[in-house]
């Protein structure tokens, strides 16, 4: 059976896209699949860097479109994981070396030797972002509490519509206490917004900044709230579907949730 | 210059018969030659059907009306055969007591574009009158209409209601909440203070736009009768 084509977009930049596409990716192989991740910003790569493998890039995605290499010569295995392999995208080149028909292309050969073929697309909604979209089955858009994310995802979600993809949502980097004190959007407030399903909530973590540095992947570290959350959003993506969302507010403990409770009633 | 004439017959469907108009000053012989040739086209649909003669308000034009029913009837099994009513009306008095209270309930040609949905940031929806919007309108979305913007949800982008100079215009919405609101010429930034928690409104009053509680103001309780807008 083919695989899935999934792309990573958000419209807005620095909002973890790529982190998304790289823990995603690390959990799916995880959990058994075979799994490429393809960094779709062409002049502008980081997923080799996220992922710790920018000293074994000989090909890049250009090069596979180009007829220099085959896609399983340019194709990355990763250092810890089994069965996750990188297509890194070329320094030196621009966007529009490469056209949606070209994708539409790589992707049917990706999806008979990958289950999961993840596309980390760039920022923006230009050439980058269309040739990322043109093959892609499903969609991943990812925001943040911030007005001029989910302003920038609403505009995502209303190309992704017209090419018939039905998009899914992540928050990323949510600040349960700024939540609480009312500085920062909540999640309910930005699906009012989005009105679309939503397939997970990450909590702002200072070890996502530890593991991008090092080229670790996040979801190696036990103890990291955003590194688990990306872990269930995996398994949502990959056949459980109904596996309960935990929403970062909650995680407080008992006797809080309690006192909150009395605390309302006043 | 030419002089243009009309044709001496036409034909035309109206409801559930054929329409004939007669130009009855010509001579019969050219009358009949006319009539004839409509008909042949018209082959098995000519069969059974319910002819109108009409001769344009001639009123000695009986007998030719007469005598075309029974040409029609003989040679192309027409149905029946009426002379059209007397277009002559007398002139309307125009009722100083405005409409009908039994016509209020009747729609009238409009064109209002409603549309259902969620308009997202980028998208833009030009109405040439009215627009009606079940849904919401995003931050960063654009409703643009020449005559008023009704959002049955959150408005929460920019509206720009009587465009390019309806002074009578509003934008209405059951969550107020725009980033700006244009009527007519004028415009107006939305307050990050507008809660949106009742229907409120968008007018002008005195060249300036304002905003009200739809319930409460009510701006059109005091109209005699149902107005088509």
């Amino acid at each position: 059976m083919d695989g899935k084509v999934i792309v990573v977009t958000s419209g807005k930049g620095g909002v973890g896209k790529t982190t998304v596409t790289a823990s995603i990716g690390a959990a799916l192989a995880l959990q058994g699949k075979r799994v490429a991740v393809v960094d779709m910003d062409i002049g502008l790569r980081n997923l080799d860097v996220v992922m710790g493998l920018e000293n074994r890039i000989v090909f890049n995605i250009v090069d596979i479109i180009q007829g220099k290499c085959k896609l399983k010569q340019a194709a990355i295995k990763d250092r810890r994981i089994d069965n996750l392999y990188l297509i890194p995208a070329s320094q030196s080149h621009e966007k529009n070396v490469i056209k949606p028909e070209n994708m539409v292309w790589l992707c049917s050969k990706m999806k008979k030797e990958f289950d999961f073929t993840l596309l980390d697309c760039p920022a923006g909604i230009e050439q980058g972002f269309k040739n990322s979209i043109a093959a892609a089955d499903q969609a991943i858009v990812v925001c943040t509490p911030e007005v001029s994310s989910v302003r920038d995802a609403d505009r995502v979600i209303g190309l992704l519509y017209a090419r018939n993809i039905t998009p899914k949502l992540i928050i990323n980097r949510i600040v349960p206490k700024m939540v609480e004190s009312g500085d920062m959007l909540s999640h309910d407030d930005i699906i009012e917004v989005l009105s679309i399903d939503l397939v997970g909530l990450v909590e702002m973590d200072d070890k996502v900044v530890v593991s991008t540095n090092t080229g670790t992947p996040l979801i190696m570290q036990k103890d990291s709230k955003a590194g688990n959350a990306f872990q269930r959003i995996a398994m949502r993506l990959d056949g459980h579907p109904d596996l309960p969302i935990e929403n970062p507010m909650d995680q407080k403990g008992f006797w809080k949730r309690i006192s909150k409770k009395f605390s309302r009633k006043n | 210059m030419t002089d243009h004439q009309d044709p001496p017959v036409r034909l035309k469907g109206v409801g559930d018969s054929l329409w004939v108009t007669v130009d009855s000053s010509l001579p019969s012989e050219r009358i009949y030659e006319e009539i004839t040739k409509i008909f042949d086209r018209l082959k098995h649909l000519a069969i059974n059907a319910k002819v109108v003669i009409d001769t344009g308000d001639q009123d000695d034009s009986d007998q030719l009306v007469e005598e075309l029913s029974g040409f029609l009837k003989s040679k192309f099994q027409v149905g029946h055969v009426f002379k059209a009513q007397s277009r002559k009306h007398t002139h309307d008095i125009p009722d100083e007591r405005g409409p009908d209270a039994s016509e209020t309930g009747v729609v009238t040609q409009n064109d209002s574009l409603i549309i259902a949905g969620r308009v997202r940031s980028g998208q833009t929806i030009e109405a040439r009158k009215h627009l009606v919007i079940l849904g919401d309108l995003n931050p960063g979305a654009e409703a643009v209409a020449g005559g008023d913007i009704l959002v049955l949800g959150s408005l929460q982008g920019k509206a720009a209601a009587g465009q390019p100079d309806n002074i009578n215009a509003i934008v209405m919405a059951l969550e107020f909440k725009p980033t700006q609101i244009q009527i007519a010429g004028f415009v107006v930034a939305g307050n990050p203070r507008m809660v949106g928690s009742v229907p409120e409104f968008a007018h002008i009053e005195n060249d300036q736009i304002v905003v009200n509680d739809y319930m409460k103001a009510n701006p059109f309780k005091r109209m005699n009768w149902p107005e088509e807008r």
